[in-house]
């Protein structure tokens, strides 16, 4: 009896999803200590709360991506009504609550709060529409959104909103942010696991997999479609509070489906419900470009072209092959296991 | 397949993080260079801008080079991409200290360098900003200037000026609703509208997204009575409005830009198209000083025959700028002790003949210059008198 | 009474451009199932042909447009073939963020060539303005009109008649059973790409000529909105992107003209939305009955 439970807790400290906490408890751990220690480079320092939001923005659009299997170009829509919404929250209580550790909390929660509502809205077509149509309709809310920010006066307008004005001054370092940003990063990783692990997770895929069969079991489309929207946008918005915590001004006009594809691009490179995939693919793609610094005008040129080949590679039979003897679970003799866990995820 | 991505990916990061932690460390550096950095929108939709800084900069440093550069100094200049993004723009940088960036160009636009401004708050380190002109952009932090003036006073100064002189009061305003510049300026100007009797009669605007056809903002101010159009925009917006409005105006319609406008007469496809516009600029390109003459022939030479704008002018005295800064602090390579704060304290010291016109600086950062209002006449720029 | 007619004119031609964009993106979607993100700056691409061959090399307009036609169709079937082929068997998404990719690449090659500045495109029709009442339509207006007409004739013509049309149409329905029909794919895709990015040419000379400027960015937004026409009319559905892009062009103008020029893609974008609710699959578009 005792080894069995003893063999069930291995199991669960080496099953997929632990490992992906491991994932990033670790990084996260080295970057702490370079980062308080000194030892991270400036360019390094002022990424590192950037790409977090992304890791949350990958992840969040996973959910809908991924899970629900719904096209969305319109995440960085959500992540702007995030981000003024709670930006603003946080400039007007900053006298009324000067600590941060309960105000940034706070912005996060009603800016969230915010995207969610947004979310709904955005939602709701997502009943009736699907594919390319509904992805167009994303897209659509998104430039809506940033068209309707940029002629807001309270936003500040096209002048975009500054954080750094006396008063209102609720602008802070990396080495301030860094701790909020792991635990938002592993809060979203942790809730987006145990949904998609969960009853409602299954009937997520499930509607993916085929609506129809879904519904006549008895899955509930429309509050599953519906609450997919709302997590998603939430967790956009708080990451779009902790964004625009961390600039001095911040305007509307960059929250375009530039953004949104951007972020799409991540998830899809992250592979479609993966959530490590999301995380490392989040990292490697906002780091590659200034990698690539040093080619100076070559520089997007080079991103393009990369983007190209890794997405062509990975379609590539041959290569798949010729990688897969080179892989790590290989390199482990960990095959076996890995085949049962891929036939286990498949389900 | 996933299996395969997240491999190639964790590879990627793990390179990526090598990288990070590496550069900055290893860097040979020479005691006698000095390293400007520059960060600016080199690719994307504003690359225009970030192009035309770069260009007049790299000319101020390969002049000042060849006459032996500063104090014993030879000049360095680092220009990063930024993609418009304060995002990017923070990262750069960071790249940019890490590889020993001793002064900073800032930002080309207000945004991000607002952002890099907070960013750079505790290094001390002089940001000198050539284009940055949103009143917010160079605020908290005392290290911060700007070449360019700032929005607000370019939008009062054009408002005093037309109230001023024998200018017609009623105006159309003509802006681009989504960029700051504009904003700033329009505000500013609608500020100091009835203290100088103006009437505007329409207000019509565009965004970056809606840049390519004017035909119905030209259709109203057409029906608007409008005598002069206040047009607070950059030359490349502005030549597409003059060239969508060829003769849809009357022939005494006046057009009234501000320094956004510099360099507009390079940009039209045909100079006659610029006639009756007015300019309220420290810059015109067709000004007769040998100064701006010398720098025009050098910009055309280096870029293939374009003119410089606004932005390349900015760009080039600012590296003048922070010549005489070093000049006044008397920083050589056998003295850098408190370089930074030296430096910044000789900026409100100095005074730069530039091609922007005689420049000092407050300590609040802005530059003291006066503008000159130049009038386009059969394709040449001269100044405007009142009649 | 005459800024409505105004507004109207300029809306047509508006909306003639997005409508070729649009028949490249439906094409494509139709056949290749793919959205080519790629196809606005093709439109670029094209343009600056136009600039080179006419404002530098000084070719008669006439050579100019057919080289401009031959090279951006070329552009479009070597696109297909180096990007896109490869993953014929790959998920829509993988082709998807590699049509991002071509996009940006696209891009950054045109900003290294010929810079980051505005470049001035050159008069190639001259055609006085006529006025009707008090209403002026200009004269790169009026062959816009007539060109796009035309050319939708043509090609409703073309793939309804036509041997190439209809195995574009017999794929588009079923690949497979087209291939067992002796029709071939590959082939067919790539006439496919020819004449949308040729369609996207046309579309480029007309957006040069009534807009003047031309940027590495210029093919961002028309890309956008002509894909967000394609899907308002029912996205593979040929009179569809036609109607779609008339329609968007027109709610463009009128919005701009008569509600705000700044909320004007808000404006365009909500109408979409309402449009979509109403008629799921746009207004063409086919309603495909699910099975379980």
């Amino acid at each position: 009896m005792a080894k069995k439970n003893f063999n069930n807790a291995l199991k669960k400290a080496f099953s997929k999803d632990a490992l992906t906490i491991y994932l990033v408890v670790a990084i996260y751990a080295v970057i702490s200590i370079m980062l308080y220690g000194d030892l991270a480079s400036r360019q390094l320092t002022n990424m590192l709360i950037s790409v977090s939001c992304y890791i949350v923005l990958a992840v969040s659009l996973n959910l809908v991506v991924g899970l629900l299997g719904e096209l969305s170009l319109g995440h960085a829509g959500f992540m702007s009504v995030g981000l003024f919404s709670g930006c603003l929250f946080s400039m007007w209580t900053v006298d009324l609550i000067p600590m941060l550790y309960i105000r940034l909390p706070l912005a996060m929660i009603f800016g969230g709060l915010f995207a969610a509502i947004v979310g709904f809205v955005v939602g709701l077509p997502a009943l009736r529409l699907k594919g390319d149509y509904l992805a167009i309709v994303t897209l659509a809310c998104g430039e809506i959104i940033k068209n309707i920010i940029t002629n807001l006066e309270i936003t500040g307008g096209a002048l975009g909103l500054t954080t750094t004005n006396s008063g209102s001054y609720i602008y802070s370092k990396p080495k301030v942010l860094l701790p909020y940003a792991i635990v938002l990063v592993l809060i979203t990783v942790v809730v987006m696991m145990n949904i998609k692990k969960s009853r409602h997770g299954r009937a997520i895929m499930a509607i993916r997999d085929n609506r129809i069969a879904a519904e006549a079991t008895g899955v509930n489309v429309t509050y599953y479609k519906l609450i997919v929207f709302v997590l998603a946008a939430f967790f956009a918005g708080a990451a779009g509070v902790l964004y625009g915590h961390s600039f001095a001004n911040i305007k509307p006009a960059v929250f375009n489906y530039n953004m949104s594809i951007e972020i799409l691009v991540i998830v899809v490179l992250g592979g479609m419900g993966s959530i490590n995939g999301s995380i490392i693919a989040a990292i490697a793609l906002k780091a590659l470009p200034e990698m690539l610094r040093g080619l100076d005008k070559y520089r997007m040129l080079i991103y393009s072209i990369v983007l190209i080949v890794v997405m062509l590679l990975n379609s590539n039979q041959k290569f798949i092959e010729f990688k897969s003897k080179f892989s790590f679970k290989s390199l482990l003799k960990m095959k076996k296991k890995s085949k049962k866990e891929e036939i286990s995820n498949e389900q | 397949m996933k299996k395969l991505t997240s491999l190639v990916l964790a590879l990627l990061m793990i390179v990526a993080c090598f990288a990070f932690a590496s550069c900055g460390e290893n860097e040979e550096k020479n005691a006698n260079e000095l390293v400007i950095g520059g960060i600016g929108p080199l690719t994307g939709a504003y690359a225009n801008y970030g192009n035309s800084v770069k260009n007049g900069a790299e000319i101020a440093v390969a002049e000042i080079n060849a006459r032996g550069g500063i104090n014993g100094f030879t000049i360095k200049l680092d220009f990063q991409d930024s993609v418009g993004n304060p995002e990017s723009a923070v990262a750069a940088y960071g790249k940019l200290m890490d590889d020993g960036m001793m002064v900073s160009l800032g930002c080309v636009l207000s945004g991000e360098n607002a952002s890099v401004v907070a960013a750079a708050k505790e290094d001390g380190i002089l940001l000198l900003t050539p284009s940055a002109s949103a009143d917010n952009a160079i605020v908290d932090n005392d290290a911060a200037f700007r070449v360019c003036f700032s929005d607000s006073s370019q939008g009062i100064a054009a408002a005093d000026y037309i109230g001023a002189n024998n200018l017609p009061k009623k105006i159309a305003i003509f802006y681009q609703a989504d960029i700051d510049y504009s904003n700033g300026l329009r505000e500013a100007f609608l500020s100091k509208v009835a203290d100088n009797g103006i009437e505007i009669v329409a207000e019509e605007s565009f965004t970056t997204d809606t840049a390519s056809d004017f035909s119905t903002q030209i259709t109203a101010i057409q029906t608007s009575g409008a005598e002069m159009i206040f047009m607070p925009i950059y030359a490349d917006e502005a030549s597409t409005f003059l060239t969508q409005a060829q003769g849809k105006f009357d022939e005494s319609m006046l057009y009234f830009g501000c320094d956004g406008l510099d360099g507009i007469l390079g940009k039209v496809a045909d100079p006659a198209l610029c006639e009756n516009v007015l300019l309220l600029t420290p810059f015109a390109a067709d000004e007769p000083k040998e100064l701006v003459q010398n720098f025009v022939a050098a910009y055309k030479e280096k870029t293939g025959g374009a003119t410089p704008d606004q932005f390349a002018a900015d760009g080039y005295d600012a590296v003048y700028a922070i010549k005489a800064a070093m000049e006044k602090a008397d920083i050589t390579p056998e003295s850098q002790a408190d370089f930074n704060k030296r430096i910044v304290e000789a900026m409100t010291q100095i005074t730069v003949e530039g091609v922007t016109g005689n420049m000092s600086w407050e300590a609040s950062g802005e530059t003291v210059k006066l503008p000159l209002v130049m009038i386009i006449k059969s394709g040449v720029a001269q100044l405007y008198t009142a009649e | 009474m005459s800024l409505f007619f105004q507004t109207l004119i300029s809306g047509l031609n508006l909306g003639s451009i997005y409508a070729l964009i649009a028949l490249g993106y439906t094409m494509v979607y139709g056949i290749a199932k793919m959205l080519n993100f790629a196809h606005g700056d093709v439109i670029m691409i094209g343009a600056y042909s136009v600039i080179v061959t006419v404002s530098s090399l000084g070719l008669p307009p006439v050579i100019a447009i057919l080289i401009g036609i031959a090279f951006c169709a070329l552009l479009g079937v070597s696109i297909e073939f180096l990007a896109y082929k490869p993953l014929r068997k790959a998920s829509s998404l993988a082709v998807l963020i590699t049509a991002i990719g071509v996009s940006y690449f696209l891009q950054n090659i045109a900003q290294l060539i010929f810079g980051t500045q505005q470049l001035a495109f050159p008069k190639i029709i001259n055609l006085d303005a006529i006025k009707i009442g008090s209403v002026q339509i200009d004269g790169i207006t009026l062959v816009t009109l007539c060109v796009t007409a035309v050319i939708m004739v043509l090609l409703t013509l073309f793939i309804n008649f036509t041997k190439i049309g209809k195995a574009m149409r017999a794929v588009s329905e079923d690949k497979e059973a087209a291939e067992l029909m002796g029709i071939s794919t590959n082939r067919t895709i790539s006439v496919t790409f020819a004449i949308g990015s040729a369609l996207a040419m046309i579309a480029s000379l007309f957006y040069g000529a009534t807009y003047t400027y031309i940027k590495p960015t210029t093919g961002s937004m028309p890309g956008i909105k002509a894909f967000t026409a394609a899907v308002f009319g029912g996205i593979g559905s040929i009179p569809g992107a036609m109607l779609g892009g008339i329609m968007l062009g027109i709610i463009e103008q009128y919005s701009k003209a008569y509600i705000s020029t700044t909320m004007s893609d808000a404006i365009v974008f909500g109408v979409l939305i309402l449009v979509l609710l109403v008629k799921p699959t746009g207004l063409l578009g086919k309603k495909i009955s699910e099975k379980v």
